[in-house]
């Protein structure tokens, strides 16, 4: 039984599996961070991202391009930010409250959205062209490397797009004014405001970034990932994320080390079900067990650190 | 900017009740029609209550497609209350139900799913003189309650057969010599277990060294969870026939199927094929059908010739036509002969009770698990 599971470990596909899973959930982390990193906690990415999916695959119907439709889900990811931020940061809404309200848009409203847009009340199956899917992109050279190509050749462009703005996410908190002032924000609001920092815009900006990657990532997942959209498609991906970006100490490259976790674990579960003597329950729940595990490794690291540096100073 | 979100508030607000006012009207009309067409045999006054909306393209169409055939035909006029299918929703349904019972106004009130249950015997006890009409669901026997429900373990066992004779043609574009099929069920529960244990049942007709990968995706709404299963099914078993039984997460082991190129796919509860675009409409082979609406027409028929169905749980199967599969479009152009002589054999054999399929709801002995397991790949 090992041995078979060690054998569909060690094939590309379950590679390829885990880059698949953890696309989605990268996007909503890095959004997650970059909120965070302003000090708002957007909660509200569960809605954001399922918003975003279902114009993703509309405004990519209408206009029969993916490409207006991942821009289409972007911008609406940005607008549901914005009316977070209106609600929030302006009318002083418990952000927390503007999140869940988003949350709840998202799981009912859309329906009622897809319904006035295109009388279909259940999912968009019926309605998907190809042109209406982000593209499969082979990377030259690496796709003829046997294994690694597998592996990582092949997967949507929005998957290079989410990796790649792990590093650009970085650079943007640590090189940019923009990052200095939204770490200022996100430390400490005051010392900031008295330096001149607009807090109020500056938090504005963070959470117009934070929409724009959930929206990002909900066209990856109706218009790559599922290839259309239905009710509650993002199925908790939006709060797995917040997980990845708590457990990744809020920085874009932890985050992004925690969402691959994540989806080394869905993946694990994945082959798994099909073995003789699993139950399909206890499978469900290995990643949401590896993320705990892993939190308590992360915490007794911190811990010994902690030890450490006091023992130093006696 | 106070004043704009006012505004634009009580705007939506107007629109939607506005939206409501529309709905209402047109719902009358329907009842104004069907009184017209008033004929001598008794013409019932029928509610049907749906819990989510019309357009899913499965159980609430079927069900109302058949009031609306009943309606042609002068045996009854009906209103259809859409009380929509979100978790926000469902704090309404218990008012709708109600609603209609203290109206008065009907006699049959009918609605369906596994989620009705509950609402639906809290009002029916306190209106004893209403009868109402549940589908799809089994769990409370109440005396003024007729529960209709489905032989899926039967609507298992044909579609098991097809896909177990299927799955070795290889002359079909992209079927390997291999024969493993898979099952990817929604959660590991007695009504998906049902549908699961006729199929194993009727691919061993078909081929008694079939194996069989069953996952279950622990969710109906997340086709990428199915789809990640389905992948894996055709990658690392080299299935190449998968039925979903997963609600809308079925719809991902379809987009598997058509990623791949290696594997078809085969719906559920309704005629899929129909509801996907073309490219996934073609590697879907068939759909094994729950009739919703035909179940509904029996019931008439039934009640018409004085027979009676409250107050107990009634199992429909092939020969009433309550369940079925689908045999025209793909199903007609790319089977060969052979398999569908088998199918019809089984669908012969289902109706007159030469095969009896035995079932997983209320079957604690695990039968259906110890066989899962057994067949496994």
């Amino acid at each position: 039984m090992f041995e078979q599971l060690i054998d569909m470990i060690f094939s590309a596909s379950f590679g390829y599996s885990i880059i698949r899973i953890t696309s989605p959930i990268l996007f909503a982390a890095l959004a997650a961070v970059v909120a965070e990193k302003a000090g708002v906690v957007n909660i509200g990415l569960e809605g954001t991202m399922m918003i975003s999916a279902l114009f993703g695959v509309l405004f990519a119907y209408w206009t029969n391009s993916w490409i207006i439709g991942v821009i289409g889900a972007t911008a609406i990811g940005i607008l549901v930010a914005m009316i977070m931020a209106i609600f929030a940061l302006k009318l002083k809404t418990d952000i927390i409250l503007a999140g869940i309200a988003v949350n709840l848009l998202g799981g009912g409203g859309t329906v009622f959205l897809l319904y006035l847009f295109t009388g279909l009340k259940g999912n968009t199956a019926s309605l998907t062209t190809p042109n209406m899917l982000t593209p499969k992109v082979d990377i030259p050279i690496i796709q003829n490397i046997p294994v690694i190509g597998q592996i990582f050749s092949g997967h949507s462009i929005l998957t290079y797009v989410a990796f790649l703005l792990v590093i650009l996410v970085w650079i943007m908190l640590y090189k940019t004014a923009m990052g200095l002032r939204i770490r200022a924000v996100g430390e400490n609001s005051h010392a900031a405001d008295s330096v001149g920092v607009s807090v109020l815009r500056t938090q504005y900006v963070a959470l117009a970034i934070s929409g724009a990657l959930a929206g990002l990532g909900g066209a990856y997942m109706s218009m790559y990932y599922s290839q259309s959209w239905n009710i509650g498609i993002v199925a908790g991906r939006g709060f797995i994320a917040l997980a990845a970006q708590a457990m990744g100490q809020g920085e874009p490259v932890g985050a992004m080390l925690s969402s691959l976790l994540f989806g080394f674990a869905s993946a694990l579960g994945n082959k798994m079900e099909g073995m003789q003597g699993f139950s399909s329950y206890l499978v469900a729940s290995i990643p949401y067990a590896v993320t705990i595990i892993g939190l308590v490794i992360y915490a007794m690291s911190t811990l010994k650190k902690v030890k450490r540096f006091k023992d130093n100073d006696k | 900017m106070k004043k704009l979100l006012s505004m634009l508030l009580a705007s939506a607000l107007a629109v939607s009740m506005l939206a409501g006012c529309g709905g209402g009207n047109d719902a009358n009309k329907e009842t104004d029609n069907g009184a017209a067409t008033e004929g001598e045999t008794k013409v019932y006054k029928v509610c049907n209550l749906v819990n989510g909306n019309l357009g899913d393209k499965s159980f609430f169409d079927s069900a109302e497609a058949g009031l609306a055939q009943l309606k042609a035909d002068g045996r009854i006029e009906y209103t259809t209350i859409e009380m929509g299918g979100t978790t926000e929703d469902e704090s309404k349904w218990q008012g709708y139900v109600e609603e209609v019972s203290a109206s008065g106004e009907y006699d049959l009130i009918v609605c369906g799913t596994y989620q009705m249950p509950d609402y639906l015997k809290n009002v029916a006890e306190q209106y004893p003189d209403q009868k109402y009409l549940i589908y799809d669901d089994t769990t409370h026997i109440l005396p003024n309650v007729a529960n209709l429900s489905y032989a899926q373990n039967d609507l298992g066992y044909l579609v098991g057969v097809y896909a177990g004779a299927m799955t070795t043609e290889t002359s079909l574009e992209g079927i390997n010599e291999d024969a493993v099929v898979g099952f990817v069920g929604g959660v590991d529960s007695p009504v998906i277990n049902d549908f699961l244990y006729g199929f194993i049942l009727g691919a061993q007709e078909s081929n008694p060294d079939i194996k069989v990968d069953t996952r279950y995706v622990n969710s109906y709404v997340d086709p990428a969870k199915a789809k990640e299963l389905a992948e894996s099914m055709i990658n690392d078993k080299n299935c190449d026939i998968i039925w979903g039984v997963a609600g809308n997460s079925g719809n991902g082991a379809a987009e598997a199927a058509l990623e791949t190129g290696k594997a078809y796919f085969i719906g559920v509860d309704s005629d899929q094929e129909l509801t996907f675009s073309p490219e996934m409409a073609e590697i879907t082979l068939t759909s094994g059908l729950k009739n919703v609406g035909n179940s509904l027409i029996w019931f008439f028929d039934e009640w018409d010739a004085g027979r009676e169905h409250f107050g107990k749980q009634t199992l429909l199967g092939m020969k009433e036509g309550g369940i079925g599969i689908v045999t025209d479009k793909n199903f007609d152009s790319k089977t060969p002969e052979a398999v569908k002589e088998k199918v019809t054999a089984a669908i012969e054999a289902v109706s007159n009770g030469d095969v009896v399929v035995p079932t997983a709801v209320g079957n604690e002995t695990n039968e259906v698990q110890d066989l899962r397991e057994a067949v496994k790949p």
